[in-house]
């Protein structure tokens, strides 16, 4: 095998591992997003939408809550790396309400789940609610810094 | 006409009228300033979008199967909108369509309406809005009207090949962004839209009802959201944050 078709083939191999890891990145987005409905009959919840940042000093976890009573908001950590936030709704939402007859069922609360990847400090967060968009500030556990010589 | 993707005319298509464009993409905009504003002005299916690039899906409307890719209008107008978030991997296809079949049907003007995201949004009261164009004369007429331009920067999707396929046919195509939350309905920014369209066009609609019902088009609009991020995220929509480099 010549010189150039070795180097070819590091190349191919290069591209093809990229493939693989690309689809393998789709299931996983599939898979995170694609958990069932957006709705729990059970706990009367919907699903909200929310983020995660990280920065360097902080976590901020923001959820979309629109319809809410701001004063109903509970911010709650499940776990180490796991909060949950969850609201109730100003007006119960039934099926009917959005126009599907074909299932039974009302929600009271909006409820999301974020995790976090770095350590946090829950009990220093601060909440604020505007228009319908909750934010939540976690400042990061003290970081180390590594001397460079 | 691409054989992957064909546009099914119901009715008659009126040639010569301006082409809105509202496809899922950030905080959903485009979507719900289009579908709004074809409520508002009562504008009728005219046709649909058929294609195996797009998921096997009928949306049931007061019990009657309906496309996801719609298209809707009167003798002014044609409004093309998606329940549906468009596969990454089928936008070029789908677009390419759209751009052709307006072309087509002799459309004045292509129309994108759509959202930059801005990660402070929940800070800004009143989104702003920014114009983009296919050629110079159509960028003065914006300024003239007083949109602000978005000189420098990346788009991404659906708006984005909308102005590259524009371009490369010779259309007259418009871009209108309004600053907006990246993966939450934003129902605001796209009142702001509506109202910034209604500068550079004879397109007039009333956003008021758009904006009290705001809450419930987020609470309603989830799922469509969620599924749009996913594509989105497939797109590389991200790269809308990137600071373009031209020396």
């Amino acid at each position: 095998m010549s010189e150039k078709q070795r180097k070819r083939s590091i190349f191919d191999m290069m591209n093809e591992y990229t493939e693989e890891f690309e689809t393998l990145a789709d299931e996983l987005m599939e898979s995170t997003f694609s958990g069932g409905p957006s709705w729990n009959t059970e706990t009367c919840c919907l699903q909200a939408l929310s983020n995660v940042f990280i920065t360097p000093r902080e976590v901020i976890v923001t959820a979309d809550l629109p319809n809410i009573k701001p004063e109903t908001v509970k911010v709650e950590a499940v776990d180490e790396n796991l909060i949950e936030i969850t609201a109730k709704m100003k007006k119960k939402v039934r099926f009917a309400d959005l126009g599907i007859h074909h299932r039974q069922g009302e929600f009271s609360s909006l409820r999301c789940q974020g995790r976090i990847h770095v350590a946090i400090d829950a009990e220093k967060m601060k909440i604020s609610c505007k228009g319908g968009i909750l934010e939540v500030r976690f400042p990061r556990k003290k970081r180390y810094e590594i001397k460079v010589e | 006409m691409s054989e992957s993707v064909k546009i099914v005319e119901k009715k008659a298509v009126p040639s010569g009228a301006t082409m809105i464009i509202g496809l899922p993409d950030v905080g959903l905009v485009g979507l719900i300033a289009t579908s709004y504003m074809i409520s508002e002005l009562n504008l009728e299916e005219i046709a649909y979008m058929d294609s195996d690039l797009l998921p096997p899906v009928v949306v049931l409307h007061k019990g009657l199967p309906h496309a996801p890719l719609r298209i809707y209008g009167n003798q002014n107008l044609i409004a093309v909108i998606s329940e549906l978030a468009v596969p990454a991997p089928a936008i070029y296809t789908v677009m390419r369509e759209i751009v052709d079949w307006g072309q087509a049907k002799k459309v004045k003007r292509i129309v994108s309406m759509g959202g930059i995201p801005v990660e402070s949004r929940q800070a800004i009261k009143e989104p702003k809005v920014f114009g983009a164009a296919s050629n110079q004369e159509l960028l003065d007429m914006l300024s003239k009207r007083g949109l602000s331009i978005m000189n420098e920067g990346y788009m991404v999707g659906p708006q984005a090949l909308s102005m590259r396929y524009s371009v490369s046919k010779k259309a007259s195509a418009i871009a209108i962004l309004a600053q907006s939350f990246y993966n939450y309905p934003d129902p605001e920014a796209a009142a702001m839209a509506l109202k910034e369209l209604s500068k550079i066009s004879e397109i007039k609609v009333d956003v008021s009802k758009l904006l009290e019902k705001g809450a419930e088009i987020r609470l309603n609009a989830r799922d469509i959201m969620k599924r749009t991020q996913q594509e989105m995220n497939r797109m590389k929509k991200s790269q809308e944050y990137d600071l373009p480099l031209y020396v």
